[in-house]
């Protein structure tokens, strides 16, 4: 997994695409493996008295995905410092997610080389249902 | 998964400040599992949790934790925002305290709405923070 450098980061930059398909497998693992059963995402009645037309994936889900899009994107030395999502749509297991992100800001705070990200998570009609932003901490190539 | 109990907005926001605690051990298991259902092969991930570690409902999902009632039939997850400080390592116990912060009730004549903030903070077996977390549930 390349190293990502401060150096290297240029405000408006994009983040490299992620593309994620969660299946029905995939929410019962999440299930498990997070301590997340609230029945929306696996009881088909309880998601459509809600007024869903079936179980979603679950917001933490995707918000665990976005993470994974940061990681992946700054190296083993980079560290993920924040991150924040708003969960505006909802996701269908067996969907093709696109997972994406742009730089919006680099700086030096405190001792730390910092870049703010937009990212988001955007269905197979090109609707951002879960945007947010992120900031890394990244080191420098001096 | 307990059932969530409906109750008057006045009980609920009087509820505003309440705190539970929790304490979990995270072994090399759980973060295996957790980095196998998100297909994230990061070698970085064996001693070293992800921090959608910290993001869980079992970490951080302060809304499970303190089993506050609801104001309307439905809920949501709204939104959240995580701050890492440091990385949860395997064999670290996460001790999380969870706040109820406050609930806000933005019904209107589209509908009967409310959002309800909690706040979490985790720190490991040394005391150290290791993240703080909001999570807003919206109920309707």
């Amino acid at each position: 997994m390349a190293q990502l450098y401060f150096d290297d980061v240029k405000e408006g930059m994009s983040l490299p695409v992620m593309e994620k398909t969660p299946t029905t497998q995939t929410l019962v693992r999440w299930a498990g493996a997070s301590g997340d059963y609230f029945e929306l995402h696996y009881d088909k009645d309880f998601a459509q008295s809600m007024g869903f037309p079936g179980p979603i994936v679950h917001g933490r889900l995707e918000a665990a995905f976005l993470s994974q899009l940061l990681t992946d994107w700054i190296g083993e030395k980079g560290e993920l410092r924040k991150l924040s999502v708003q969960y505006r749509g909802n996701a269908l297991p067996g969907q093709t997610l696109k997972l994406g992100g742009k730089v919006t800001k680099k700086y030096t705070q405190g001792g730390e080389n910092l870049v703010e990200c937009q990212i988001w998570v955007e269905n197979p009609e090109g609707k951002q249902i879960t945007p947010g932003t992120a900031v890394v901490s990244l080191p420098s190539k001096k | 998964m307990v059932e969530r109990r409906i109750a008057p907005m006045d009980e609920i926001k009087a509820l505003q400040g309440k705190k539970s605690k929790e304490s979990m051990e995270i072994d090399k298991h759980m973060i295996r599992l957790l980095c196998d259902c998100t297909e994230d092969t990061n070698p970085k991930w064996k001693d070293t949790a992800p921090p959608s570690m910290i993001t869980t409902a079992m970490i951080s999902g302060g809304a499970l934790a303190l089993g506050i009632p609801l104001p309307f039939k439905r809920s949501v997850a709204a939104g959240a925002d995580w701050d890492f400080f440091k990385p949860i390592k395997a064999g670290d116990t996460i001790n999380t305290t969870h706040e109820f912060f406050e609930i806000q009730d933005k019904s209107s004549d589209k509908g009967p709405r409310a959002l309800m903030v909690y706040k979490s903070t985790h720190t490991n077996q040394k005391g150290e923070v290791l993240a703080v977390s909001t999570n807003t549930i919206m109920s309707y």
